[in-house]
């Protein structure tokens, strides 16, 4: 039972307590905006620290070819997901929980309008590459 | 191009010459051919790959250091008895850029101490992003600015049709 391995568990515990403290923050902020921080951010690294040590667990070469494809799409897929989650909910309308009422963008559930502008420029720049 | 190209064929030689084509070999092989074009890149004409690897690697060493101060940063916030998180949505003005430096971009500053991207303007020429525990924008526009240089470095950019 006490086989501590350092190298192996020291960064598994470090990711496990940012997965951690990502849970708790999820149950703590205020709203949908800041909890995606806590969920986007903090599960990245916290799961790169705990695929880390089960790759030096194995120390075999293929398990590091692993560790570094899951890092690659964890890295791309985790914040796209995110973007994606807060951009629907802004457009559709969820308000923010702003205490300093700074919203630069003003966007607030104004979804088709803001799709039918992105529709007209991605056509204009298009026309701009025939032309 | 050319640069990798040679990379990747040194790398294959050296696996092939050692008697195992393993990745083992395949990378001791990419890494010695990387030394070996980094000090002779103008007889070899591969000047340009250097440049771009250099500012590849200052990006990559740039967002883990980003990645670690954000999740630290986060991490107090979560654990803090009465947290004070400062929302915000505020607006970054960019350069333009190809679809693929945006998305990475995008990700990047996702990752970043107290941001997270919300959308862009139909002319991708703004990115508003929401942000947490920031006590002015000023420093988080500069740190955008920081990766959105660092990625231009070692990305194409878009030609000047693309660009208006």
């Amino acid at each position: 039972m006490n086989d501590f391995n350092a190298l192996r568990d020291i960064p598994i515990l470090i990711g496990a307590f940012f997965v951690l403290t990502s849970a708790i923050g999820i149950v703590r902020f205020p709203d949908l905006y800041s909890r995606l921080h806590a969920s986007s951010k903090l599960v990245t690294l916290g799961s790169a620290g705990i695929f880390l040590g089960a790759a030096l667990s194995f120390q075999d070469s293929a398990a590091f070819t692993r560790l570094l494809a899951v890092l690659i799409f964890q890295f791309l897929t985790t914040p796209l997901t995110a973007y994606l989650i807060a951009q629907a909910a802004y457009l559709r309308g969820l308000p923010p929980h702003l205490p300093g009422g700074i919203d630069e963008w003003g966007a607030l559930g104004r979804a088709e309008e803001i799709a039918q502008a992105d529709r007209e420029a991605v056509r204009a720049m298009q026309t701009e590459g025939q032309g | 191009m050319k640069g990798l190209a040679l990379n990747v064929l040194l790398a294959v030689v050296w696996a092939l010459f050692s008697g195992e084509v393993s990745l083992r070999e395949l990378v001791i092989g990419f890494l010695l051919g990387y030394a070996l074009l980094n000090m002779f890149p103008d007889a070899l004409g591969t000047r340009s790959y250097q440049r771009t690897s250099f500012a590849l690697l200052r990006f990559a060493a740039m967002f883990i250091r980003e990645l670690t101060v954000a999740n630290v940063q986060v991490a107090l916030l979560a654990l803090h008895p009465r947290p004070d998180l400062k929302p915000m949505i505020f607006k970054v003005n960019l350069h333009p850029h190809t679809d693929t430096t945006l998305t990475l971009l995008a990700a990047t500053v996702t990752l970043m101490p107290g941001s997270v991207v919300l959308g862009f303007s139909p002319d991708r020429r703004e990115m508003y992003v929401h942000a947490i525990g920031l006590d002015n924008t000023r420093a988080a526009r500069e740190s955008i600015h920081r990766v959105e240089r660092a990625l231009s470095a070692f990305l194409p950019t878009p030609s000047l049709k693309e660009a208006t």
